[in-house]
């Protein structure tokens, strides 16, 4: 991925950031990486018009946008079957990337939380990441978004909910750790502390 | 006993979106990542040399609004925009690695926000908090660590304790 380039021409990529400051930075690094359609939004009653009057390709959005807070946003654009948008990469910058704010926003269908200061490599890497690896989308009745599922190290439980869902084989039991002998003097050793208390 | 993945679930729909933006980005003729990274760290270069406009901007529009809650204490859009700026002056600040204006925005955020739950408008401690600022942003201070102006520090800390009790002490005696 360190490799790879993206295209960003044409594109039409929307920044939402109550802050000017940072809308000016991410205009001045999306331009400088070729963007030629980047539009500005201070509030997300300018966003909700943008996005239900256009089809935009990717939203950058800060999560001190007002008055509508980003969780309603992104839950708001994934939950309505009849927006066009439904579907477009959602970026998440934030200052905050505590487990809690990461975990929201997966659950609310975001793409990715980016944390603040976003250097232009960061934010490089997360297009391209976007672009080359296509996540899946789920639709079922508690949940619309991109899978929540980066990478597969074992269900809830052991068990898989999905269809498409393989037992995964784990690592092969080569034997114990230690040796019966060792274990067995462990035991010893903790039966004698035992008897001389 | 090892379940078996559940295969009556005919309300989950699993599929590629192969969105424009998948598409349209994979395209070739994109910005090389070298050149994309140059010209996007001249940028950021030319914005921090407009930072100091911007933090004039910020203050000047916390000052305002902070001067229009001081004439009324029930305009409570002006107590929230005041907070806005505040939480921007904060989160731009930190990530420019500005740490003592961080400090003094993070504290009156603490205070702004004890003032939305019900605490009374102090006039002096807003006032104690913008004469922080106006010394935090200066070349001098502005990358400053708060432990590197223990009194400026402990004090800002302990006028936010003392708001924090008194906005505590008032709910208490709403409640009754």
């Amino acid at each position: 991925m360190k490799n790879a380039t993206v295209n960003l021409r044409n594109l039409v990529i929307v920044v939402a950031d109550p802050s000017s400051y940072w809308r000016r930075a991410i205009y001045g690094i999306l331009r400088s990486f070729g963007a030629n359609k980047v539009l500005e939004v201070e509030h997300s009653m300018d966003l909700i018009r943008i996005l239900s009057s256009q089809k935009i390709d990717i939203l950058i959005v800060d999560t001190q946008i007002h008055p509508h807070n980003w969780h309603k946003l992104t839950h708001m654009i994934r939950r309505n079957a009849t927006n066009e948008n439904r579907t477009v990469p959602i970026l998440l910058m934030s200052n905050d990337t505590s487990e809690r704010i990461v975990k929201d926003a997966r659950d609310a269908g975001a793409n990715m939380v980016v944390a603040k200061l976003m250097s232009p490599n960061i934010l490089y890497d997360r297009l391209c990441w976007i672009a080359f690896n296509p996540r899946p989308f789920v639709d079922c009745p508690s949940y619309f978004g991109p899978d929540r599922r980066f990478k597969i190290e074992g269900y809830p439980g052991g068990v898989g909910r999905r269809k498409g869902d393989k037992i995964i084989k784990v690592a092969e039991e080569v034997g114990p750790a230690l040796a019966q002998n060792d274990i067995d003097s462990l035991f010893k050793a903790a039966k004698t502390d035992a008897q001389d208390a | 006993m090892r379940k078996m993945p559940d295969n009556s679930q005919p309300d989950v729909r699993i599929f590629y979106a192969n969105t424009r933006f998948e598409q349209m980005a994979r395209r070739p003729g994109g910005v090389p990542r070298q050149k994309a990274m140059a010209q996007a760290q001249a940028k950021i270069d030319e914005l921090k040399s407009g930072f100091n406009d911007w933090l004039d901007r910020e203050l000047r529009q916390l000052n305002d609004a902070l001067a229009k809650v001081e004439n009324d204490l029930n305009d409570n859009a002006s107590l929230e925009t005041a907070y806005r700026n505040c939480a921007q002056l904060q989160s731009v600040c930190a990530a420019m690695g500005f740490e003592l204006v961080t400090f003094v925005a993070e504290n009156l955020c603490k205070i702004i926000s004890t003032m939305m739950s019900g605490a009374a408008y102090d006039k002096d401690i807003v006032d104690c908090h913008i004469n922080a600022f106006l010394l935090a942003k200066t070349d001098q201070y502005r990358a400053m660590s708060p432990e590197q102006v223990p009194e400026m520090a402990s004090g800002l800390r302990r006028v936010v304790e003392l708001a924090g009790r008194n906005s505590v002490r008032k709910s208490a005696a709403m409640d009754e």
